[in-house]
Formats: C-alpha cells, structure tokens, sequence
C-alpha cells in the first residue's frame, strides 16, 4: 500500500511560508518523517505552522526592516493597550457586522451545494421555462457525455402524521440523483435501480423532518409516510447538512421522478475533464434535438443556461432579498467607514504625542517613506487584532440572526446560512486591509509634513483641526444612519397601528381539511364549535388573513377579465369578523351549488368595476381559465362590504369578491375561526379535539391566533427595522467614541492652557462648559451636515417606508436631539477630568 | 575578527550536523538532536537556526538531486565551515574555563 500523502492544504501553505528551493526540502524532511510517524495529520499542521518563524527569521524577509516595523508597533502597543484594545474592538465590531451581511450576500450568490466536490455541480435549465419534461429526460439522460445529470421538480406539498397534516417543501428527482450529487445518509440508503419495482414508492426524508416531525426515531426506515394522499416506504434518511437542490428554500422529502409530461430543469455534475462551455454546447446540441422532435412546445425555445449551481437558485428569490442586502451593505460599509475614522483619530493622536520623536528622526535623515510604512505597520497589527475579534463577533451575529431567522414565515429566509467560510474570511481580510491603509494614511501625512520645527517645539495645531473634521464626518453619517432607524422605526409604528378592517381580537383558528369534501360536515362542525364553552361565534372561511384566494373576473361577458383576489366564506363570516356590509346584504344562511352564484364584493372592486354606479343587483362573468373569456359562469352582486385588509397590514386597497360556501365547491380546504371570552389560546386544543373527533378524513394543518397573523405579516418589516436599527446603534456608539476620544485628547493636549486658566481662577464650571462647547461644536456642525446628508439619503429609503414621508420631521427631529445628548454624555467625562487638573501639575506638565 | 558568541540551540544544532559528517540534512539532523539531547524539535526552528548559521557563515548548504523517495522531493545538505569548527571550540572553551575547579 502506498503511504498516504500530507494534507494539500498543509503543503501548499509551506511553499506560501516557505519559498523556493528550501520548501522542497523541508517539504521532503516533512515527508520523509510524516510518513515514519503514521501520517499525524496534527503533528504535520504543527510543522507548517512553525515555518512561519523561518519566514520571518530576519535572514530571509522579503522586505528588509518590515519585521522591526511589526515589532515596534507591537512593543509600542503593549506600552499602551488600552489604546490599542479600543481601536481593535471599533474595527472588530464593525468588521463583525460586515462579515455577517457579507455571508448574507455570499449565500446570495455564491455559496455551493454542501456536497462533496460541488465546484462541479452545475444546473442546466432555460430562461424562460423548463429544461425538458421528465419523459424527454429520461430519454436522452444516458447519452450524455459533458455531464451526469439528475432531473429535480420543486414542489410544495403536505404530509400526513395521524390527524395532523404538515406542509413541505418535496423534490421529485430521479433515480440517479443522489449519485449524481454525492450525497449520503445518515440512515438507510437512497434510490437504487430496484425503487422502480411494485408496490409503495420510495421516500428519503431530510435529517430536519426526521427529528422534528418524527422525533428522530431510529426505526423509521420501513414506515409509512402519507405525502400528498398517497403512501410512500421511507427507505432513508438523508445527511444532516444536505436539503436539497433548491437553496435557499429546504425541502424535507424525496420522491422518484416517474416520466411523465412534467416539465424539469436538471442538476448535473460536469464528467471529468469537461468544462462548463462543453457543457453548455452539448446542452444546447439537446435542445435542438429535442425542439427538432416536438416542435409544438414553444418552451423548448427558449435559451438554455447552463451555469454553476451557487447561492439562491431562483432569480425571483435573488430579488426579492436584493433591496434590503443592498440597504444592509451600504448601511455597513458606513459602520466600517465610521470605525476606520476612528481608528485614524487614535492614530492620530498618537501621533500628536509621538510628533516630536517623528520630527528629529526625520530631522536625522528618516524616510518620509520610512515614517509611512511604520505607522501602517501599525495599522495592519491593530486590522489584523480587529479581524481576528470581528471573525468571532461576525461568528456571533450569523448564529443569532441563523436563530432569529425561522421564525420568520418565509420559507426562503430558513435555508439562510450565515456561516464564515473562506470567502467570508478573504472578503474580511481585504477589508481589514484597505481598512489598514485607509487609517495610516492621515497619521502619516500628519507626521510627513515638510516643515519640522514647530513640531519639534511641540506645538501642534493642524493635528486637532484633523480630528475634529473626522469627528465631524463620523457624527454626520451616524446621524444619517439614525434618521434611517428613525424612519423605519416610525414606518413600523404606523403599519403596526393601521386598522386591519376586521376584528383580530379574541378569534382563534384551526385549519382543516376535509379529503371526502363533504360539505355538511363544515355545517356539523361549527354547530359543534359554537357549543364549546366560552365559544361566543363561530364561522368558517376557505382562508383567512394572511391567505386568499385567486380568481379574476369581468363586468360583461366578453370583457376581458381582469385579477382578483378572493375567498370562499360561511354567511356568518361578516358578522363574526366584523366587517359590515355597506349596501345590500351578506350571503342567505344556506343555499345550493350553483352556476350562478351569490357575489359580495369590496369597496374597492365596486368602484372598480362599476364607477359611480350601484353594484348591488350587477352581474358578473368568471372565465373557468383566467388567460380567456370562454365558458363563463355568471354571478349576481347582492352587497357591498368594506374594505379591508387581506394579505398584510402594509398593503394598498385590493379589489377582493366573497362567495358562499353554500354555493361553491371549494377543495375541502377551510379555516374555521372562533370568537372567545378569553385568550383564544387556550380554545384551540378543544378545537382540535373536536375535529379529531370528526371522522378519520379531517387533517389540521395550522392553529393559532388572528392577532397572531396579523403581528406576523409584520415580520418583513420587523426585521428590516431591527437590522438597520441594531446597525444604527453600532455606528453610534462608534461615533461616541469618536467625539470623546477627540474631546479627551484636546483636554490632555490643552492641560497646561486649563493649569493657567485655573490658576489666574477661571472657575471649574467655566473650564467644564469650556470643554463641553468644544463636543457640542463638533457635535452641532455633525448634526447639521449630517442632516443635509439625510436630505439627499432617505429618498432611498422610499420602498421600505409603508407610505411614510422619507422627510418625516419627528425622525429627524429625533436624531438631532439624540445625537446632542450623546454628545453632551460624550464630553461630560473628559470635561470634569479637565476641572480637576491641579494648577502646579499642569503647569510643569512637559 | 570578534569570536562569534553560540547560543545554546546553536550548539547543538552545529554538533550535530557535525556528528552526523557527509548524511547531514534535514531529518537525521533532528532525529540526532532528539535522540541526544532529548529535545523535541520543530522543522521552523531547525531552518530558522539552520539559515541564521548560513548567514552568520558557519555552515555551507546545498541541494542533492531529487530521488524517487520522499515525493521526488531533494535534500539540502550541511556541512560545518572551518568557522563554525572554530565557533564550536570556542564556546567549548569558554564553558570549560568556566567549570574549571568545579563540582557541583
């Protein structure tokens, strides 16, 4: 047997440490040994490590002096580490919220599937519709030379455990699929060749399925799983960290594709030696086969792409995150700005104390060159001390925010991984880097300065001008940042407070499906429900906010038919939710299917319908396939009810219809709603008991509390605000830093000025109030700079707003006035320091 | 020229490249040092010691040709320079003026 090789990554980082001719040789030393000592792979990555003091042994430096920068700023930084510890943790908490939205953006975009060799994992679809339908595939999927490809169909579905029904996110996939991917299980085994034989289908479950739905039982291979009213074997359980081809949403189950006229995209793995173009050729050379052999199918038209499965597979999914990661980055490349200001300021400072050192080395002949490269070896300790603390901060804030996140009810935000990977860590250190530059240079041109002599007498002027407009800018922006937080906070206030049209209050909710559809049983059901104790109404709806229906319809026949939104409702919905009907009447307490049904339509469909007319009495065309006009059914509007809303609190007005459920067939779907003496909580276990109760064919899929849905449907907004806001806080506190960092430093600077101001008796209130204008002058010229800036910004704010005006003057106001107190908390330490100055001290101070 | 002062690690690391004449290269050199003074050595700190000695000119190095063994990968041999001979002596000598008349 062959030895087995040192770990690559180890290696390569020895040629990076080590260099040359002489890697070689400590490679093959290394190797030698390695392989002696029974392949350590520990022992192995402790000899790399160690190589770095070969590299920085002063024998072989790359640049001749740069190890004396390094550990001058090191010794310099140990004289004083409290400087230095509060500019490593200002990077550090800037940098961490930046690795955290950036692992945002990266499992936008670029992160892979987590599989073993998923540089390879490619996706083949087109742009406008699916790759090929799963008969096609099938035919065609053994030829392939570029790729071996797997056909996968997303789809929404429901499973059934007793009488309760989950909704789930299912993959419909080929027999090769795991092969093709690579991808293991934790328990059983995936799909072979013999899953196509009789008898019950195959399933493979997700390891999250497993343990939350069936408690992670280790006899589950062999039972039953009811997906979508038919029964399936689980013959595995699928590795913990996989879920499936459709990031960033998760699925839970995996069927076998039968061929069919279904249409599928394809994940394929590239053949080795093949690239991603002859792969697109080949795909391409498909397509036309496949257009040439059934030229009817106008999908097959369309363009094939074929690109590298990473980050959100769906460009709807891409989008629909993109303005606030866009708002998010912007709003932390500004934390990151603020932060380098502040480092700079301490550099700054300094180099105040350190100026006249600066200006005889210069004097004697230093490099103005030299200078520079000492204060940025200075820099790069204090981003890389930053990095390390701002990796372990960002490491953090994506696990609270992974742990906040699938509360939400979006199912895309619950695959969002926000992990440190290796891109993460490189986009940091870049960061960390510019960083470094970006706060180095002021302090060196401070020290460059040509003129040296009122320097080496130590008197400095232009140094504090400096720090007082970098405290200026800081103070500007992180007021920007606050009237944003401000604006969104108000915007929230406002959609929190907006009248959702219908009572929320005391109604809770069970919903149930009914697989007979049988419509009389909603009828027993609620006279049930209506006689639980405490039970004051009871009625019944297809959905209820957040869900409606679909539907479109016309005002005459041959119209073209225009979108709707829609419900199915018992006739005691109105009276139970509390929305009255304006004119006409509600729906007649029974009734019969029909083909020509009772309408009640909203304020707003009225109006858009029959402007200025009365709609009660109108008719109305529903096509039975919304894309044309034909085999319309006629409907009769009999009432008029108010607007309200139906799909959020932040919605406009939604032209909307109800119909009976007397007088439509519905799909067995209802949500059946209870009005409470109490907290409706605790009526839902009845409730569900007694649908329990009801027969064998009723399946629950959701409870909970009107109210519920309703502080729910904020959740997008929440989050923006909560974000930005705890972004916001960090820029101020950072900018808080600033103000007292320059405050303090120019009271150090000014003690012998107070020792004189003292001593020819200025009080220590005038001295305070001395030191506190010059904060609220830094402050006051920051805040107005800072709101001319809001001006310009907010404007960008428009869509997350819920209608609010970006020029809101209490959010502005309040910014304003926060920052002034901030500023005045700022100031009032260096400003009592500066009050207990002795006199004789000041004066010998030097 | 001022005698060139050893520190200890350098000692041991010249007598056994010394110890080990024509097959000094990487791993007998710290298979020696381990073996003899019990010390376990990182291949860093061998280099690291190994180039300052090149530098200071003690010892000569220089590259075999690559064998099969070992990846293909070729040895960097050392020998002693008549300085580092004289480097050597000279700590000896030191130390042994300063033990002289000693028991400890």
């Amino acid at each position: 047997m062959l030895p087995p090789d040192p770990p690559r990554l180890a290696e390569w980082l020895l040629r990076r440490l080590v260099g040359g001719r002489d890697a070689d040789a400590v490679a093959g030393d290394l190797r030698e040994t390695f392989e002696a000592r029974g392949a350590s792979r520990v022992w192995y990555w402790g000899q790399v490590l160690s190589c770095l003091t070969v590299r920085l042994s002063s024998y072989r430096r790359a640049l001749p002096g740069f190890g004396t920068d390094f550990s001058r700023a090191l010794r310099r930084m140990r004289r004083n580490p409290g400087y230095a510890f509060t500019a490593m943790l200002c990077l550090a908490l800037a940098l961490g919220v930046n690795a955290t939205l950036f692992s945002f953006l990266d499992s936008v975009y670029f992160r892979k599937l987590p599989v073993p060799g998923a540089e390879r994992i490619v996706s083949i679809g087109r742009e406008r519709a699916p790759f090929c339908t799963s008969r096609q595939y099938f035919a065609f999927a053994g030829d392939l030379r570029t790729v071996k490809a797997a056909a996968a169909i997303g789809s929404g579905t429901w499973v059934e455990l007793g009488s309760r029904q989950y909704t789930v996110l299912a993959e419909v996939v080929s027999l090769n699929y795991a092969q093709v991917l690579g991808v293991g299980t934790e328990l059983g085994r995936w799909f072979g060749p013999d899953s196509e034989s009789a008898g019950e289908p195959p399933v493979v479950i997700s390891d999250r399925f497993w343990k939350t739905r069936l408690g992670g039982d280790p006899d589950v291979l062999g039972r039953q799983l009811r997906i979508t009213d038919r029964s399936y074997r689980i013959i595995g359980v699928a590795t913990a960290q996989f879920s499936g081809t459709f990031p960033p949403t998760l699925r839970d189950v995996w069927v076998p594709m039968r061929a069919s006229g279904a249409g599928t995209d394809l994940v394929a793995r590239l053949a080795p030696g093949a690239t991603l173009e002859e792969a697109g050729a080949e795909m391409r050379v498909v397509s036309a086969r496949l257009r040439a052999s059934d030229p009817q199918n106008e999908g097959l038209a369309s363009p094939v792409v074929v690109k590298p499965r990473t980050g959100f597979l769906f460009r709807f999914e891409r989008d629909f995150v993109m303005p606030i990661l866009t708002l998010l980055m912007a709003v932390s490349a500004v934390v990151l700005l603020i932060a380098c200001v502040n480092v700079a300021n301490l550099l700054l400072s300094r180099a105040a104390v350190r100026r006249r050192e600066m200006a005889i080395r210069q004097s004697l002949g230093a490099s103005r060159a030299r200078l520079f490269r000492e204060t940025l070896a200075e820099g790069l300790v204090l981003a890389a001390g930053g990095l390390m603390l701002g990796m372990f901060l960002g490491y953090w804030t994506g696990r609270a925010l992974e742990f906040l996140l699938p509360s939400q009810p979006v199912a895309m935000y619950q695959g969002l991984r926000l992990g440190i990977d290796w891109r993460v860590a490189g986009f940091l250190a870049a960061a960390g880097v510019l960083c470094a530059v970006l706060f180095s240079l002021p302090p060196a041109f401070a020290n460059g300065r040509r003129n040296l002599s009122p320097a080496m007498k130590g008197i400095d002027v232009r140094n504090s001008r400096h720090r007082s407009f970098y405290s200026i800018a800081q103070v500007a922006l992180s007021l920007t940042l606050l009237v944003a937080t401000g604006l969104l906070v108000r915007a929230l206030d406002r959609v929190q407070h907006l009248d959702p049209g219908f009572a929320s209050d005391h109604r809770g909710y069970v919903s149930v499906r009914d697989m007979d559809q049988n419509p009389s049983l909603y009828s027993a059901l609620l006279d049930q429900a209506r006689r639980i104790p405490g039970v004051e109404g009871a009625t019944a709806a297809w959905g209820v906010f957040p869900n409606s229906g679909g539907g479109c319809a016309a005002a005459a026949e041959g119209e073209k038919p225009r979108d709707l939104t829609s419900d199915l409702v018992d006739p005691s919905y109105f009276e139970i939710m509390r929305i009255p009907i304006l004119k006409g009447s509600g729906f007649a307490p029974s009734g019969s299917f029909t083909d020509a049904p009772h309408v009640v339509v909203n304020e707003t469909m009225a109006r858009m319908f029959w402007p200025g007319q009365g709609p009660v009495g109108k008719r109305l065309w529903f096509p039975a396939d919304c894309t044309s006009d034909e085999k319309a059914q006629m409907g009769t509007v009999i009432g008029v009810a108010r607007d309200s809303k139906y799909q959020s609190l932040g919605e406009g007005p939604l032209p909307f219809y109800y119909l009976s459920r007397f007088e439509d067939r519905g799909n067995g779907f209802y949500t059946i709603v209870v009005q409470t003496a109490g907290d409706p909580r605790q009526w839902i276990q009845p409730l569900v008991s007694l649908v329990e109760r009801n027969g064998a064919n009723l399946r629950i899929y959701r409870t909970g509390t009107l109210d519920d849905s309703v502080s729910e449907s904020l959740w997008e907004v929440k989050w923006q605000a909560s974000l930005l806001g705890f972004v916001g806080l960090l820029a101020i506190v950072l900018a808080a830093i600033g103000v007292y960092g320059v405050v303090a430093c120019s009271v150090a600077q000014r003690t012998r000025e107070i020792g004189v101001r003292m001593a020819l008796g200025a009080l220590p209130l005038d001295v305070q109030w001395m030191v506190l204008a010059h904060g609220l002058r830094i402050t006051g010229i920051g805040i107005a700079v800072g709101l001319l800036l809001s001006a310009f910004t907010v404007r960008l704010l428009r869509g997350f707003l819920y209608g609010l005006s970006p020029f809101d003057p209490v959010a502005f106001a309040a910014a304003g006035f926060a920052w002034i107190a901030i500023a005045i908390v700022a100031s009032w330490y260096p400003a009592r320091r500066a009050t207990r100055v002795d006199p004789v001290t000041a004066l010998n101070y030097e | 020229m001022p005698p060139i002062y050893l520190g200890e690690f350098e000692q041991i690391v010249l007598l056994a490249v010394l110890r080990l004449g024509e097959k000094a290269y990487g791993v007998p050199i710290r298979a020696e040092i381990e073996s003899r003074a019990g010390r376990k050595v990182t291949v860093g700190a061998l280099y690291a010691t190994l180039d300052r000695l090149e530098a200071k000119g003690l010892v000569h190095s220089w590259f075999a040709d690559p064998t099969a063994q070992r990846g293909g990968r070729s040895k960097r041999y050392f020998r002693l320079l008549p300085a580092g001979l004289e480097a050597l002596s000279g700590s000896k000598a030191v130390f042994d003026r300063m033990w002289e008349g000693l028991h400890v």
